[in-house]
């Protein structure tokens, strides 16, 4: 397999995501400002809760888990949804389609850059300012293995919502109410707004056969307990591949169906 | 000379064109359809993400459920106007971007009017109804009594405090005269409403400050339902939140104007 092509688009979405150094900076502010809230408002809640230890979580183990949830969803959030669409309304999908790479490739490649770029400037800055804030609260070890591990899968389940989605507006040819509601429902069910430790036992039960939990509460449980028995981490794992292959064929599925029913505007 | 025209106009002339909004809006009736259950949900996730917070934790700093609830119930409501009278300023950066922008230029009615008055968000009025649900379920489980009085004084408030998001969204959307690609800005000051349902008592010194005076997202909500909901002991910032949401609206205003009256088109 020639794997050049893949990296020639990820190089230049990363030189694309550098242009925009203003974007990058508000980003950064924007996610500082973010933090300040989340750290205040647990803060407050923690004291007021009595203890200092809500199921299994300090105020600590907390704070890491949502600060780390904010810079993935940060890097991972790339609204796909709306290129493709621009791609659909522009005619670009044409030139797309004939091109040597299936769309969803392409799509993922091209986007891969924009990934390595917030991932370098968004995520490891949060994550070395987290590590040592909290000195010692996560322990350096294969944990970080496993956790690099969850994120790519996660990564991964993440696009094949997105370019689920996308699909999908092939047919509405309307996104902003589509893609609203797959953040809120995403976020909230994959434990990004308020960790999964602290919801109530049923309506946990339910949540843990969705693939959302893959996204962000694996890895970032896979980081935070270091431990954890190895059937445990290999189970959580092997979940979340699953879950990867499973949307995957899905997408691949439905996006064969769904291409028939582009239309460009001629002109 | 430029000619005054008087509040009635712009009031008859507003419904023509947001009646003409509307009816090429309905023309897409499936975007209208999913654009207010996206509405609706993102309302729901929020009603549960508060929710799941306080089955375990059942009150934040001394604020109770109900009072959480009421706050939140406010800022909805609050932020409102903006999104259903405001929200051409997310077409602003792309009408300067493209240079249609000079369009708005040569109509000899008020500039900021006329490019806000195009676009009317309907869905917007969901939230409406779930924050003015959210106030009135709270308020009857508080033990406040209801009052013409307070009722009067919560309009009062709540109009006055929609201002402030109204001054962000416009003075964020602005910039993009100045920089290009401002979206990361409009989205910042978008996300600074979810810092509105929260008490500001619960920051410490430094970011009181700057969340009352840098970025005013305590006027959002907090200081303007104290009168509500501690009507013995309103502090002072309580009384003169309608004096600065429609001083800060006035500055955004005259920023987005200074920023328009700058604009030469995109040399097309």
């Amino acid at each position: 397999m020639n794997v050049k092509k893949y990296f020639s688009l990820t190089r230049a979405g990363l030189i694309e995501t550098l242009q925009f150094r203003i974007a990058l900076i508000v980003m950064v502010f924007g996610n500082l400002l973010y933090l300040t809230l989340i750290y205040f408002v647990w803060k407050a809640i923690f004291a007021s809760a009595g203890t200092d230890v809500v199921n299994g979580m300090t105020f600590e183990t907390t704070m890491i888990y949502l600060v780390l949830a904010t810079a993935l969803f940060n890097f991972m959030e790339l609204y796909i949804v709306w290129d493709i669409h621009r791609d659909v309304q522009n005619g670009a999908i044409a030139i797309k389609l004939i091109k040597p790479m299936r769309y969803k490739d392409y799509m993922f490649w091209s986007v891969s850059g924009a990934f390595v770029g917030n991932f370098v400037f968004t995520f490891l800055p949060t994550f070395l300012v987290v590590l040592f804030v909290t000195k010692g609260t996560i322990s350096i070890g294969i944990n970080l293995l496993y956790f690099m591990i969850a994120v790519i899968i996660g990564v991964f389940i993440n696009y094949e919502i997105d370019f689920i989605i996308g699909t999908i507006c092939l047919f509405t040819q309307s996104i902003w109410g589509i893609n609203i509601m797959k953040q809120s429902i995403v976020l909230l069910l994959s434990g990004a707004t308020i960790p999964l430790a602290f919801f109530p036992e049923k309506f946990r039960a339910v949540v843990e056969w969705l693939p959302f939990k893959s996204i962000y509460d694996t890895p970032l449980t896979l980081l935070l307990n270091d431990d954890l028995a190895p059937e445990v981490i290999w189970s959580k794992l092997g979940i979340a591949c699953l879950w990867a292959i499973a949307m995957s064929l899905f997408s691949n599925l439905f996006w064969k169906i769904s291409v028939r029913q582009v239309t460009v505007n001629g002109g | 000379m430029e000619r005054k025209r008087g509040l009635r106009f712009y009031v008859k002339i507003y419904f023509k064109i947001i009646a003409q909004d509307i009816k090429s809006r309905m023309s897409y009736r499936a975007d209208f359809i999913l654009s207010t259950l996206g509405m609706i949900a993102t309302n729901i996730a929020g009603f549960v993400a508060f929710w799941l917070m306080f089955t375990k934790f059942p009150s934040i700093n001394g604020w109770g459920y109900y009072e959480m609830l009421f706050l939140y119930g406010f800022s909805l409501v609050a932020i409102t106007p903006t999104q259903c009278l405001l929200d051409n300023n997310w077409q602003l950066r792309q009408n300067v971007y493209t240079g249609d922008f000079i369009k708005y230029c040569f109509r000899p009615i008020n500039l900021f009017f006329y490019f806000e008055s195009e676009v009317f968000d309907l869905k917007g009025l969901g939230q409406l109804f779930f924050g003015i649900g959210t106030i009135w379920y709270s308020w009857s489980k508080l033990s406040i009594p209801f009052t013409f009085f307070a009722l009067v004084k919560l309009i009062v408030f709540l109009i006055t405090a929609s201002f402030i998001m109204a001054a962000m969204q416009t003075a964020a959307a602005a910039t993009c005269f100045w920089i290009m690609n401002s979206f990361y800005i409009l989205d910042l000051s978008l996300k600074l409403k979810d810092y509105a349902k929260y008490p500001i008592t619960i920051y410490n010194g430094l970011f009181k400050f700057i969340f009352t005076f840098i970025f005013p997202v305590a006027f959002i909500a907090y200081y303007p339902s104290q009168v509500i909901l501690k009507p013995d002991n309103v502090p002072l910032l309580s009384w003169l939140s309608p004096l600065i949401g429609i001083g800060l609206f006035y500055l955004s205003y005259k920023f987005w104007m200074k920023g328009a009256s700058k604009y030469d088109g995109s040399g097309s």
